[in-house]
């Protein structure tokens, strides 16, 4: 048998807490962080958003990278970051964009080198909204290869003008609160948001109990680079991939936490791949509705929030859901319920056609 | 391995020169000339960013030198792409488009992404594999030859790694290797670690 | 009906809007359709800048892109569009 492979420490900074704990807090009392945002869209358009106050918005990227690595380490092992055996990945689609457009993640990654005294060069994965699933993927490779013993995953963006206007552009920005999967479903929700997880060789650097990883892959759709593939071919492929890797029977999987952004292709081709997958009766949520579209930091607050949900033993209602609204039904959880298995199915979906898995397991 | 190498000066494939941009005016006139050069008939290549134009250029370069690839099972070939730019050059034409056109550019935007140019490989060449674009300040061989290492381990039976910069005209070094190249592992890793720095500084 | 004139503008308009460079003003057809198969096999995304090229030469606001599937239905149908709501 390989190295296996640990995952813990999860880390949530949102406007609806500084921790993984308060977070969920509010994600299992049904309040969302997405809320009214005068002005802030194209030609002063009022939009809904999950947005951070008290930072400004040339430094967000930075501080959630930053704060996200503290709660982090906090859970683990935190002389362990400055360790020789330890990389960090950064997952971010646009990083610090509203402060140097030609440089938006350097300056970002330099000063936290610096400051966490890191041994190796962080490297930084943006790979659309699916970076921080792709990101969990590529630290357990690099931990079964023994490249590593532990690998820091790190996930922020930031609702910037530029992604806004660009998301309005194609008109995909919801007039009400994102609501996936839904009947009335209108389009996503920005959010903003920084998370973090440790993956490790070495259960015990964990200060709490982790998870164990199973496997995970990721495919394109190879149809287009802006539109959901219809018949959600890559979701498909990555996800028996994943179920391959992690040597588990599709009947094992006892909860997706789907990437379900709220528009109306993305989640039809959601609904067709599981059909496809004969995954459409396991319990389904999407946070998008607590926290909106956080982009980079997606997969990774989404993951740390399965492990929360997996902890607690309580899988949240996915938040503006209520009716039916996709072509094969899917079994969306409409309040919070236990989980029937220890194991649940992560996935993501993006911009290029890309869409990635991962399967982890409670232990 | 097969490798391409698209600059401001040329293009070069298995090292040697296909192509001259002397001429060309810019960077979009010398992606043109080697798209004509190529020859595909694909017309969504006039509405690629320059990243994506340079990266898929380049794989069709390979494809004509590395007949394997037309065979690869279409799970199996892997995109591992990198550059120091991210998307910059697109990011400034769109922030341009509502800044100073005051008119937001959807097809602009779609294009603001890195790895929008693994999905354009993706596309053309009905490929379904593990693709990863990261964003690091220098080429740095060590990134290809372990990330390489890592997919054909886990899946993948050819990887197609790229550098590629557009920014100051196209810096790009594309290479493809399979997984019998990778059985002696540690050797040709080693080698290769110095194969693509090599290449890169020519 | 729409002008030639306003039918040829708007052609060219198109082709630089949507980077078409190898389709020319005498590939279309007036009255076939813009999108799907056939034609000059317009997508999505060329649907969403075709608003914004309404904006930006006629000065017409389509806020409605459900709307566009009948405006840029054809050549014919964007200019008898643009001549009812043009300023």
């Amino acid at each position: 048998m390989g190295v296996s492979v640990y995952i813990g420490a999860e880390a949530i900074v949102s406007p609806l807490g500084q921790t993984a704990a308060s977070n969920m807090d509010q994600v299992l009392s049904g309040h969302s962080g997405i809320t009214l945002q005068e002005r802030i869209g194209w030609k002063e358009s009022d939009v809904y958003a999950a947005i951070l106050q008290g930072m400004s918005g040339k430094e967000k990227f930075e501080q959630l990278l930053e704060q996200s690595l503290g709660a982090a380490a906090e859970q683990w092992d935190p002389s362990l970051l400055s360790s020789e055996d330890t990389l960090l990945i950064i997952s971010s689609t646009k990083g610090g964009i509203a402060g140097d457009i030609t440089n938006p993640f350097q300056p970002v990654v330099s000063r936290l080198e610096t400051r966490f005294s890191l041994r190796h060069r962080p490297l930084v994965i943006s790979n659309a909204c699916i970076s921080g699933v792709v990101a969990v993927n590529t630290a357990a490779r690099l931990l079964k290869a023994g490249l590593y013993k532990h690998v820091v995953v790190a996930g922020s963006d930031v609702v910037s003008d530029f992604v806004l206007y660009g998301f309005q552009s194609l008109y995909a920005v919801s007039d009400e609160p994102c609501r996936p999967f839904d009947r009335d479903r209108k389009g996503v929700s920005l959010g903003e948001a920084g998370g973090a997880l440790v993956l490790s060789a070495e259960r015990s650097s964990f200060a709490g109990e982790p998870f164990l990883y199973l496997g995970g892959a990721g495919a394109n759709d190879a149809n287009h680079i802006s539109g959901p593939s219809r018949t959600g071919e890559g979701l498909v492929r990555a996800v028996s991939k994943a179920i391959g890797k992690a040597g588990i029977d599709s009947r094992e999987i006892g909860f997706i936490n789907a990437h379900g952004t709220g528009t109306n292709f993305n989640d039809e081709m959601e609904s067709i791949a599981f059909g496809r997958l004969g995954l459409e009766h396991i319990p389904l949520n999407s946070l998008k509705g607590y926290w909106g579209h956080t982009l980079g930091a997606a997969g990774i607050i989404e993951t740390a929030a399965c492990l929360q949900m997996m902890r607690r033993g309580s899988l949240a209602a996915s938040l503006g859901y209520r009716s039916q609204g996709t072509s094969v039904p899917l079994n969306v959880l409409t309040g919070n319920e236990a989980p029937e298995t220890d194991i649940f199915l992560k996935t993501a979906s993006g911009f290029g056609g890309g869409n990635a898995a991962l399967i982890v397991k409670k232990i | 391995m097969h490798y391409c190498r698209i600059t401001n000066e040329d293009a070069v494939l298995d090292g040697e020169k296909l192509l001259s941009f002397e001429g060309a005016a810019d960077t979009g006139e010398k992606l043109l000339a080697l798209y004509r050069y190529v020859a595909p008939d694909y017309p969504k290549f006039y509405k690629m960013d320059l990243l994506s134009k340079t990266s898929f250029l380049g794989v069709e370069l390979l494809k004509s030198s590395c007949s394997g690839l037309a065979s690869a099972p279409e799970d199996a070939v892997a995109l591992l792409f990198a550059n120091s730019e991210s998307s910059a050059d697109t990011d400034i034409r769109f922030r341009d488009s509502y800044e100073i056109e005051r008119l937001p550019g959807p097809s602009l935007f779609v294009y603001t992404l890195p790895n929008i140019a693994l999905g354009e490989i993706s596309i053309r060449n009905k490929w379904y594999g593990e693709h990863m674009f990261a964003v690091f300040p220098n080429f740095a061989p060590a990134y290809f030859v372990d990330h390489s290492a890592l997919l054909l381990d886990d899946g993948a039976e050819w990887v197609i790694g790229g550098w590629v910069n557009v920014r100051n005209g196209p810096d790009a070094l594309i290479f493809a290797m399979d997984k019998g190249e990778n059985r002696s592992r540690d050797g040709f890793m080693s080698r290769l670690e110095d194969s693509l720095e090599e290449l890169y500084r020519d | 009906m729409a002008t030639a004139t306003l039918k040829e503008e708007l052609k060219g308009h198109i082709i630089e809007q949507l980077n078409l460079e190898d389709v020319r003003v005498g590939d279309f057809v007036d009255s076939a359709p813009l999108f799907g198969e056939g034609g000059v096999g317009l997508d999505s995304i060329d649907a969403l800048e075709l608003i914004v090229l309404l904006e930006k030469h006629y000065h017409i606001n389509v806020t409605n892109p459900e709307e566009g599937k009948v405006v840029f239905y054809s050549i014919d149908s964007m200019a008898d569009y643009i001549e009812k709501h043009r300023k």
